[in-house]
């Protein structure tokens, strides 16, 4: 086996092993490694300043949302107020109105019947008077009496 | 693969300039070429991605190319492996763990190019590896405890008759941890690359049959790949665990 044969280049491997090794193990540690960190760090700091920002904008959202809700809200309350505001008035006007208009009829109904109460009454008193004249006529004629001496 | 020639050729060390300092032997190999290359391209990999200079603060700098997306994965993996293992006090030991794994982890697929050299599969360096997280860990645990680090080895809650039994278990099974470290990442490099070799061997020699073979070998290459994924996990998990027993003791 040629690794415990030749003896003779265990000196030399040695020797650049603990040459390569060292040479790798000092620039990974003073120049590679800091610069992969310094990037990855510069990366996560970005990445966080977004994410905190992403959280402020969300927190603005959902403010802006309330207050439109709440807006929203009192814009509904508003408009309830005012239909049955209105509603009311409504009510009340139409109600008014009935209540003159039946008056009206009312009036009207008793004027009539009172005009026909005294065409009725005219009516029967000349008739009354007719009839009068019309029997003193019949007697009149039967009777010969004078027209005027009759009493009836 | 030549006729006749050992599935242990391929682990063979080459030189490819020698260079002698004060007698020692400290020629530039194969392997330490494919150690250049790992390095070389674990460093491109992780920092080309992040090296844009424009500064136009605009949210376009903030989106990941698609390479920058890969090594954020890979950065990402292993921060996520330690805060599971460690908590927030191993943020300190990342880069260890960061560049122990990347190492091993791209030291075992670069191996997995043919003609290639897996560095990962000599034990000399597995083992240099685990004795350097070994002696890490240990140092750790005495700079934070002191003494009583060494009540590591005392299990709290065990009656007094038991330690002279326990203790010299728990001090043999923390000695072993840099053997079972090493040579858990060597073994599993050393059989597979081998199996390989030993199959491709069969693949010339059956000749029309060979590609029976030749199936089998592409499905142990795919479980090989992830293998050098996994052993690679496996040592910087225990990396990991062990770091935390420095810290936290029981």
């Amino acid at each position: 086996m040629p690794q415990l044969e030749q003896v003779e280049f265990f000196i030399s491997q040695l020797f650049w092993l603990g040459v390569f090794f060292v040479i790798l193990f000092t620039v990974l540690t003073y120049f590679t490694l800091p610069k992969i960190r310094a990037f990855l760090n510069k990366r996560d700091e970005f990445v966080q300043s977004h994410i905190s920002k992403q959280d402020e904008l969300i927190k603005k959202a959902e403010q802006l949302i309330q207050n439109y809700e709440t807006k929203i809200n009192e814009a509904k309350d508003q408009a309830n107020k005012i239909i049955n505001e209105a509603k009311e008035s409504a009510l009340v006007e139409s109600e008014k109105l009935i209540k003159a208009t039946e008056e009206k009829i009312q009036n009207e109904i008793k004027q009539t019947e009172e005009k026909v109460a005294q065409e009725k009454n005219q009516a029967l008193s000349e008739l009354n008077s007719q009839l009068k004249e019309s029997a003193t006529n019949f007697i009149t004629k039967i009777t010969n009496f004078d027209k005027d001496k009759i009493k009836i | 693969m030549a006729k006749g020639e050992s599935p242990l050729k391929q682990f063979e060390v080459q030189p490819i300039v020698e260079i002698n300092v004060f007698g020692l032997d400290l020629s530039f190999t194969n392997s330490a070429l494919w150690m250049t290359i790992t390095t070389v391209f674990i460093i491109a990999f992780f920092t080309i991605p992040f090296l844009k200079t424009k500064k136009t603060n605009s949210v376009e700098d903030l989106y990941p190319s698609r390479l920058q997306v890969a090594s954020e994965l890979g950065f990402n993996f292993i921060s996520s492996l330690i805060n599971d293992t460690v908590g927030k006090e191993g943020k300190k030991y990342f880069p260890l763990v960061f560049a122990l794994f990347m190492f091993i982890l791209f030291g075992n697929l670069f191996g997995m190019i043919p003609y290639s050299f897996t560095f990962t599969s000599h034990i000399i360096v597995t083992l240099a590896l685990a004795m350097g997280v070994f002696i890490f860990v240990t140092v750790l645990g005495f700079v934070k405890h002191g003494v009583k680090f060494f009540g590591f080895f005392v299990i709290p809650g065990l009656p007094i008759y038991m330690l002279p039994l326990l203790i010299p278990i728990e001090v043999i099974s923390y000695l072993s941890r840099p053997i079972s470290l090493s040579v858990r990442l060597f073994a599993n490099m050393l059989a597979g690359h081998t199996l390989l070799k030993v199959f491709a061997g069969f693949v010339s020699a059956l000749g029309f049959f060979g590609i029976l073979p030749l199936v089998f070998i592409i499905a142990l290459t795919g479980l090989e790949i992830l293998i050098a994924f996994l052993q690679a996990y496996v040592f910087a998990i225990l990396t990991c665990l062990y770091i935390n027993d420095a810290l936290h003791l029981h």
